[in-house]
């Protein structure tokens, strides 16, 4: 889908500079927007079961047309113009080639980014984090795709994104560790990883916190995850006091782009971390829908009503907002 | 027939001018489309000629020795036909020797030997003579001796980090390098070493690996029949893990014994395999069998009855660091020189010179008896008084060499053994050899040059290699003799030497000064003079007419402060004396300027139109004779700012310079202009690269959020009216307004007090902020009129005016991939021009800080923008990702592979210079399969190679030939080499069709293919080599790691990446334009494809440019049948 609409940013220097004065009118692709969110009530439990229209979503006040909506990892469904919604959106088909869908609207199940510590400073619970990321890659939902990535000083892709989760696991345990630790680099690299992949998606970092060799700051990635849509989970496996720098920006990267932060020094409780993720991910509600008109160009604050009376006492947790992407 | 032939041989041959005057033939069209680029379309018309029914030989020679010339993988089978119709044509004995000769050199390369010897025969029978095809002897490793480590080669390999690519006779010398410079450290409490984390994990794993293999029973395959089986509970205690749930799907292997379980991962066992074999009740087996390793010696070298009696070979080996250090060493020195020294010195002598014979014996040769020396017999009666011994007596003069003077003597030897030519023969003269070693060695010996981690005889190695003479064959003196006795009496600072000092005013000639420097060579502070020498030396490189003495008198006191600004100069020789001068009393006046906001803005833009103007040389759209001019003019009016607004005409009418001497149209839009200019001057045909070029310099120059040059020159207009009474632009001003909206102040952690403390980035802080605040309406409205106050409005404009120029640079430097230029929005407008507090980094090199911090908002970099290039590099580096599992990006050595290919452009190069190179790789390829047939021709091969390549690596070549392993001896040639032995032969060969066509090509188009040109083309920049970013080729030998440098000399002396693009280029037919994109991208896959073991490992990088290469290759060969199809 295009849109018409005025830019004065990166296309603006192209045709603009031979044309001084005038705003010119470019016709630019703007990107479908995922949302995913979760709604809770005032005691932190899920609420399940609410349908299209129990909700509105608001891109800086102006309400937006659902193109498709899904709870958890059920099928889309498509919603009609008129509100109506029809069917679900075809699946992929279950135990195939493994290899992911690629239509951007049909997706099953989320992408889960598993990016995994392997630095000097995990030295010491190296192993228990393989056992505990293993086990959630093996408690993942069959619809949901899992790469795993490692970083020291470098990212490495031990195992791309697929359903195979011997695959997965496979390259989990492959993780070889030690040198530097580029936290924030190879989080930049794994968003853009995964923005290239259609769908739902999220990264779940797992990481002792500090970052001695990164160039790129905390909120710069975030703005990535932010724009992208990607939720951040981070599981720590540090205290929260300890290192009270790493928790901060830890808290804030997750809090803003939709995903949740844990400090699990611990095995047992970096297991209940990850049962935490994957309830979330498996009670979240994922809307799409392309943008109506809007003449912001910078950071667009996405808000998410539940417009039912029940609901209005509920606490919807979502990322927001997002800066339009540009592009030529 | 005949004539056919010979029309087709004519036209590749340069040395028979007889063809010149005949009408064009098919044959001229071929040649003439091939060398304007046209190969593609000069290949369809060969094919088809030679695909005919009854095709001459003469075509299907011209489309065999065309194959040939771009290395394409039909040429053998092209040349296979040819021969089938040999006997048709009345074709001359000689040519069917030559053509028979020629292939029996492609089947050895594809290791065919029957064919070889096939078409041997068959070369014979044609008349040919001297050809003898070598006995198929094993290899090297075939006959060495074997020791055994327990558990598979490539658990070992990641509990090492070695690179699982190593060829066998490489893998314990990679061992024995680790552990020598990361297997033991000093203990705290006594003199004594101890193992390091890295090492005592190896020795744990050798321990969990012999447990394994005792399980793995007689045929050493560890099996697990079933999830209940007796042995799985063994085989998980061993490897620390436990089945949590019962056999079967639910089954999970979880960890029981961290430390053991740590070692299973690491070393890669298939865990995930047991797991899914105990999860499906299916067995499990896994060959365990104990690596083999091919050792140098027989065990008796190396080990005493007692060690054996202690444990295994590995197991020594680990724990005797002298031990790894002397089997390091002599796997450096040719086998036959080894052998000399091992009959001549016993093991436990050797072991205690063992660091030296490491760092300094990969030049040593012992040949006929006799030991080689630099200088040749000349120069024997010196070596052997310095040594005590003459290399007469072959191993007995090494033996000295190691154990004098703490290894200075031997340090010596390597740095005249590495360079070639007439200063090698000028420092060889017998008494300057003599002189100059005392003025090394001092009266004090110790400590040696081979003491620390790296060479620490960096200095003496950069003199001598960057040493030049001048056309009297005298040493060149920058400014001439007096200014340097003048300098070492009057020095700038401190003292450079008491008795240097004294010595000086009594100098007479060059040789004085060179004794001083060798004698500060050896000194890792306080050798000043010694890098003013070589930094000045390599300004006056290029010059046609030297600097005067005042100019050199002031670059050399000013070296301190202004020498990263010295980099301008060099590339630049056209500049006179007087703009150098200039550009220095400019820095001074900018530096003297006390509001640092203001002197940050004027360094800042001045710098940047100083970057761009560099550019713009190096790209010739400025020439060399406007280059003074211009950067004279660009200067002028920076030696006097007052004021914002002083500084913003400075940028603008510096901008407006280089616009015009560039040539560019009256009303084109400054900033269309300025990328057009920075992407590189467009040629025809060119249009979509360059236009890709263009829209990537956008995205970078939108994503860090600067203003056009074209809205603030149009918004200074403005602001210039308004001030004479006229209204402000309001379109312009809320274009300017809508940019700054986008300027957020980075986030940080740290509170305003730890900022305070640590006075970092403060002054980009107030300058981002500055930014953000204006108000441009405000600010009129306070100016109420006041006409010099609204004259100084469009000071305001400064700083973005400075972020934009310095943005430019960086918009036309970004590496491949620009992840921090991308994500980063404030990474230009955070360059730091004044430091840390107390630092003066204004003018000094451009540095990376901040990284790793994430309180901070994110690296930035620091100083000025004279080693930009360099820094981005750094910057990016570890954005790249590694292919391979395991594998780390080289720090040192990446920074300058990611600045070789983007520094260069290629627009202006012809098809006929990529093909030049190419078809000389391609010459230089057979030149060597040759070499396996004919000793003849092996003995001119390795007399050019000689100079460029250590003997070990020679002889490692000269064995592969000798069996006839034509890949194995081409895996021993890197391809700077192979260009090098090309240009050397091709000359005088009258044999190869291959060297006509070079010499035609030669002929030609004498200017495009000579020297100059192709080393200015396909060159590298050597920032600190050569204080220069102008690429160039020095056709060095290969340098080692070096204290102080650490892998980057050995990158800048690497001059084989740019050479093999062009080659590859060639190969599939790629314009030359293709390559500006080409490169940076093949750039950045060479680096993530390197696994490299150590820092010298530089074969590890040939292995990435040749699987790059490959992958290149079949992706093109599939595009073409895809084509076809």
């Amino acid at each position: 889908m295009s849109i018409a609409i005025r830019r004065f940013g990166l296309v603006f220097l192209l045709v603009a500079l031979a044309i001084a004065q005038d705003r010119p009118t470019f016709r630019v692709k703007v990107d479908m927007v995922v949302l995913s969110f979760q709604v809770t009530d005032s005691k932190g439990h899920y609420k399940n079961g609410l349908k299209p229209g129990d909700f509105r979503i608001l891109e800086d006040g102006i309400p937006q047309k659902l193109n498709t909506f899904a709870e958890g990892n059920k099928p889309p469904l498509q919603i009609a113009t008129d509100g109506a919604v029809p069917a679900a959106v075809p699946a992929p088909a279950e135990g195939g080639s493994g290899v992911v869908d690629t239509r951007s609207d049909a997706f099953v199940g989320t992408n889960v980014f598993v990016l995994f510590d392997t630095s000097n400073y995990m030295y010491r619970g190296f192993v228990y984090a393989s056992d505990a990321i293993a086990d959630f890659i093996r408690g993942l939902d069959r619809a949901d795709s899992v790469a795993v990535y490692t970083y020291s000083r470098n990212l490495s892709r031990a195992a791309p994104l697929s359903k195979e989760r011997t695959d997965a696991i496979g390259g989990l345990r492959k993780a070889v560790a030690g040198d530097d630790s580029a936290l924030y680099n190879s989080l930049l690299l794994t968003l853009r990883d995964a923005a290239k992949v259609p769908g739902r998606k999220v990264v779940i970092v797992f990481s002792n916190g500090p970052d001695n060799a990164s160039m790129v700051a905390p909120d710069d990635v975030r703005a990535v995850a932010e724009d992208e849509g990607i939720p951040i989970y981070v599981i720590s496996t540090n205290e929260v006091n300890k290192d009270p720098i790493s928790s901060n920006v830890f808290k804030r990267i997750s809090n803003r782009t939709g995903g949740k932060s844990y400090f699990a020094r611990t095995w047992q409780k970096q297991v209940e971390a990850f049962e935490a993720i994957r309830e979330d991910l498996g009670n979240s509600y994922t809307v799409t829908y392309y943008p109506q008109p809007n003449p912001n160009e910078g950071f667009r604050k996405i808000s998410v009503e539940v417009v039912s009376d029940v609901g209005k006492k509920y606490r919807v947790q979502c990322r927001p907002g997002y800066r339009p992407r540009g592009g030529f | 027939m005949r004539l056919a032939w010979i029309v087709v041989s004519l036209s590749l041959s340069a040395d028979i001018g007889a063809a010149q005057g005949r009408a064009p033939s098919q044959a001229d069209d071929v040649w003439r489309l091939e060398v304007q680029g046209e190969a593609a379309q000069a290949q369809t018309r060969l094919r088809q000629a030679a695909a005919a029914t009854n095709a001459s030989p003469a075509a299907l020679r011209a489309y065999a020795e065309f194959l040939d010339r771009y290395r394409d993988p039909g040429t053998r089978e092209a040349y296979t036909r040819l021969t089938q119709a040999l006997d048709r044509g009345n074709i001359p004995a000689a040519d069917k020797a030559a053509i028979y000769r020629r292939l029996a050199g492609l089947d050895l390369e594809a290791g065919d030997r029957a064919a070889a010897e096939r078409h041997i025969a068959a070369y014979a029978a044609a008349g040919g003579t001297g050809l003898s095809l070598p006995q198929a002897g094993p290899s090297g490793e075939a006959q060495a001796v074997y020791i055994e480590i327990p558990g598979p080669w490539l658990s070992f390999a990641r509990m090492a980090a070695l690179s699982p690519d190593l060829k066998p006779d490489d893998l314990l010398p990679a061992l024995a390098r680790n552990v020598v410079t990361n297997g033991y450290q000093a203990t705290s409490a006594a003199e004594g070493l101890e193992q390091t984390e890295y090492l005592k994990l190896i020795v744990r794993y050798l321990s969990q690996a012999r447990e394994l293999a005792k399980l793995s029973g007689e045929d050493k395959m560890v099996r697990v029949e079933t999830c209940d089986s007796t042995n799985t509970g063994d085989l998980l205690r061993v490897l620390g893990y436990r089945i949590r749930g019962a056999c079967g799907s639910d089954l999970v292997l979880e960890t029981v014994n961290a430390s053991r379980a740590f070692l299973t991962i690491d070393s890669g066992f298939p865990l995930e395999k047991l797991e899914e074999a105990l999860r499906t009740n299916r067995p499990f087996t896994l060959d365990y069998h104990p690596a083999r390793v091919p050792l140098i010696y027989d065990l008796d070298y190396w080990q005493t009855v007692k060690d054996r009696a202690q444990g295994e070979f590995i197991d020594n080996f680990l724990g005797d660091p002298a031990l790894c250090r002397l089997y390091l060493a002599l796997s450096k020195l040719d086998p036959d020189t080894a052998a000399e020294l091992r009959k001549q010195i016993p093991a436990a002598r050797l072991k205690v010179y063992a660091h030296v014979l490491d760092f300094f014996g990969g030049m040593f040769e012992v040949r006929d008896g006799k030991a080689v020396v630099p200088g040749g017999a000349r120069a024997e009666k010196a070596w052997a008084d310095l040594a005590t011994v003459g290399p007469d007596k072959g191993a007995a003069f090494f033996e000295k060499l190691i154990s004098k003077d703490d290894g200075w003597l031997a340090s010596y030897y390597d740095a005249l053994a590495r360079i070639n030519g007439p200063v090698k023969d000028y420092l060889t003269e017998p008494e300057r050899l003599k002189r100059f070693y005392g003025a090394i060695r001092g009266k004090v010996t110790s400590p040696g040059p081979a003491r620390p981690v790296f060479r620490s005889n960096t200095d003496m190695l950069l003199l001598t290699t960057r040493l030049r003479l001048d056309p009297d064959g005298k040493p060149h003196l920058p400014g001439g003799l007096e200014v340097w006795k003048n300098l070492f009496v009057n020095h700038p600072r401190g003292k450079y030497d008491a008795k240097l000092t004294r010595a000086a005013p009594s100098w007479k000639d060059g040789d004085d000064v060179l004794e001083a420097l060798f004698g500060l060579a050896r000194k890792m502070a306080e050798n000043e003079a010694l890098k003013i020498f070589m930094a000045l030396s390599d300004v006056e490189r290029g010059r046609s007419t030297p600097l005067q003495p005042a100019t050199v008198e002031r670059l050399a006191r000013e070296y301190r402060d202004m020498s990263a600004q010295y980099t301008i100069f060099a590339e630049a020789p056209g500049l006179t004396d007087k703009t150098i001068l200039q550009f220095l009393d400019t820095a001074h006046s900018i530096s003297g300027i006390r509001d640092p906001g203001l002197r940050a803005d004027a360094a800042g833009t001045m710098q940047a139109l100083a970057g761009l103007w560099q550019i713009l040389l190096r790209q010739n759209s400025i020439t060399q004779a406007d280059s003074d001019g211009t950067l004279s003019a660009l200067l002028e009016s920076f030696g006097k700012i007052q004021n914002e607004r002083e500084v913003f005409d400075s940028g603008m009418t510096g901008v407006r310079l280089l616009l015009k001497d560039t040539h560019s149209p009256a009303n084109v839009s400054p900033q269309d202009r300025m990328i057009d200019l920075l992407a590189g001057t467009a040629v025809e045909n060119s249009s979509d690269t360059h236009q890709q070029m263009i829209e990537e310099m956008i995205r970078i120059f939108e994503a860090q959020r600067l203003v056009s040059l074209s809205t603030l020159f149009d918004l200074a207009d403005n602001l210039d009216s308004v001030s004479r009474g006229e209204k402000l632009n309001t379109a312009l001003a809320g274009r300017l307004a809508s940019r700054i909206s986008e300027v957020q102040l980075p986030r940080t952690s740290i509170t305003g007090e730890e900022k305070s403390a640590l006075a970092f980035g403060y002054w980009t802080e107030r300058h981002i902020d500055f930014q953000r605040k204006i108000n441009l309406r405000a600010t009129i409205d306070k100016a109420a009129n006041d006409p010099q106050k609204l004259k100084d409005l469009r000071g305001q404009l400064a700083p973005f005016l400075r972020d934009t120029l310095v943005g430019l640079n960086y918009v036309h430097y970004a590496p491949p991939g620009a992840q921090v230029l991308h994500t980063n929005p404030l990474f230009v407008r955070s360059h730091d021009f004044i430091g840390i507090q107390g630092s003066e980094q204004t003018w000094k090199r451009t540095e990376v800080f901040g990284s790793g911090w994430p309180a901070n908002a994110g690296g930035r970099l620091v100083g000025s923008l004279s080693t930009l290039p360099y820094a981005l590099g750094e910057a990016e580096q570890n954005f790249l990702i590694p292919s391979k599992e395991q594998a780390l990006i080289w720090g040192d050595l990446v920074p300058q592979m990611i600045l070789t290919g983007t520094i260069p452009r290629w627009w202006n190069v012809s098809p006929l210079q990529i093909h030049w190179v190419g078809a000389n790789m391609a010459y230089a390829e057979a030149l060597i399969a040759d070499s396996t047939l004919s000793t003849q021709r092996r003995a001119a091969v390795e007399a050019v190679l000689n100079d460029y390549a250590p003997p070990a690596r020679l002889k490692k070549m000269d064995a592969a030939l000798a069996r006839g392993d034509v890949r194995g001896a081409l895996d021993n040639v890197v391809p700077a080499e192979m260009y090098l032995l090309a240009c050397d032969l091709a000359p005088g060969d009258k044999e190869s069709p291959l060297a006509a066509g070079l010499r035609k090509m030669a002929a030609e188009n004498p200017e495009a293919l000579s020297k100059q040109t192709i080393s200015r083309t396909f060159g590298t920049p050597k920032p600190t080599l050569a204080n220069s970013f102008q690429p160039e080729l020095l056709n060095l030998r290969t340098f080692p790691t070096l204290m102080g440098y650490s892998s980057r000399i050995l990158a800048e002396s690497w001059e084989s990446n740019l050479l093999y693009y062009a080659a590859l280029a060639d190969e599939i037919h790629a314009a030359p334009a293709q390559l500006n994109v080409l490169v940076p991208e093949w750039t950045q896959q060479t680096v993530e494809r390197i696994f490299a073991t150590n820092l010298e490992d530089w074969p590890a990088l040939l292995r990435s440019l040749r699987t790059l290469g490959q992958e290149v290759r079949d992706k093109a060969q599939k595009q073409g049948s895809q084509a076809a199809d």
